[in-house]
């Protein structure tokens, strides 16, 4: 495949990109600022719920039980790395 | 990406065990599948690693159009196949439920809608490489094409199911739900990039990585 594949492939990435980003934002524009329960509950019908809000950083911030967050995550790095040493034996065989 | 965000008890519980049953009859199939074909190290290790890849990011808001999630669910396909993708969007619901996101009745239904993304993600990222070579923008489009599967499955569920207890008409819970779609579409923009960048760098470090999404 040549360089004009290659455009051809990004010119297809960046019109559906525009295209989602102009829905997006309109739709965004329509209902108005709103967390992500809010906006399902507002959506199906169902009494708003208060989100929680601040102690995130830079309006990142984390969903459910952050310490129960933390532990499972160091298990799931845990399992990968265990993985990943015994592909690399394997490997090396 | 597209997830049911509703509390428990939104659906009647014939719904909830019918989402389970069908959540429940695909991991049978995926696991059956998985036994005759046979999976390898590599491909274990990589769905491990995407695992963990996709619970971290899932249970983190990211302050786009009032908050959206990521998933990396078509990441999960282009990596790891449909098969596997299967377990691991399966997993990543449970272990997000057992923190307080999302909730347990809804697993089942999530599990099918994040699954729509991993096989569109897949299905789409294989069709293009007859159409182009670029890594960045096959696994970009294959993330939008995945995501929007996903609202379209997730807006679906909740139609058929019905919500207890609103009095809403199926057209205004439609009309409600397609805004939240088009919403929710937005993080597919950052979603598209991040899934075309790690895909573009595998595909320079480790190209074989990316012959193991099997399906």
């Amino acid at each position: 495949m040549t360089a004009p594949d290659r455009r051809r492939g990004l010119i297809l990435f960046v019109l559906i990109l525009v295209a989602v980003a102009i829905i997006s934002f309109a739709a965004y524009r329509l209902t108005g600022p709103m967390g992500i329960e809010e906006r399902y509950s507002n959506a199906v019908g169902l009494p708003s719920t208060e989100e929680e809000e601040g102690g995130g950083w830079f309006g990142f911030s984390l969903e459910g039980n952050h310490l129960a967050y933390g532990v499972i995550l160091l298990a799931l790095v845990g399992i990968s790395v265990i993985a990943y040493l015994r592909w690399k034996k394997e490997e090396s065989r | 990406m597209a997830h049911i965000h509703l509390p428990d008890g939104s659906f009647t519980l014939s719904w909830v065990l019918f989402w389970w049953i069908c959540a429940l009859v695909l991991i049978g199939a995926a696991l059956v599948w998985a036994r005759r074909r046979g999976v390898g190290a590599t491909e274990i290790t990589v769905a491990a690693f995407v695992t963990a890849a996709s619970f971290a990011v899932f249970q983190v808001q990211v302050p786009l159009f009032g908050g959206v999630h990521m998933n990396l669910t078509p990441l999960i396909g282009i990596l790891a196949g449909p098969v596997l993708g299967s377990f691991i969007v399966f997993i990543v619901n449970i272990l997000s439920a057992a923190i307080g996101h999302g909730g347990w009745g809804l697993i089942g239904a999530n599990v099918l809608v994040n699954f729509s993304e991993v096989l569109t993600g897949y299905l789409i990222f294989r069709a293009l490489k007859r159409i182009t070579p670029s890594l960045f923008s096959r696994a970009g489009i294959a993330t939008f094409g995945g995501l929007f599967v996903g609202n379209i499955a997730m807006i679906a569920i909740i139609l058929v199911s019905g919500i207890q207890g609103v009095t809403q008409t199926p057209l205004q819970i439609l009309t409600g739900l397609s805004l939240l779609a088009a919403v929710n579409m937005g993080v597919a923009v950052v979603e598209a990039f991040v899934t075309g960048f790690i895909v573009e760098y595998i595909g320079k470090v480790k190209p074989d990585l990316l012959g193991g999404g099997r399906p």
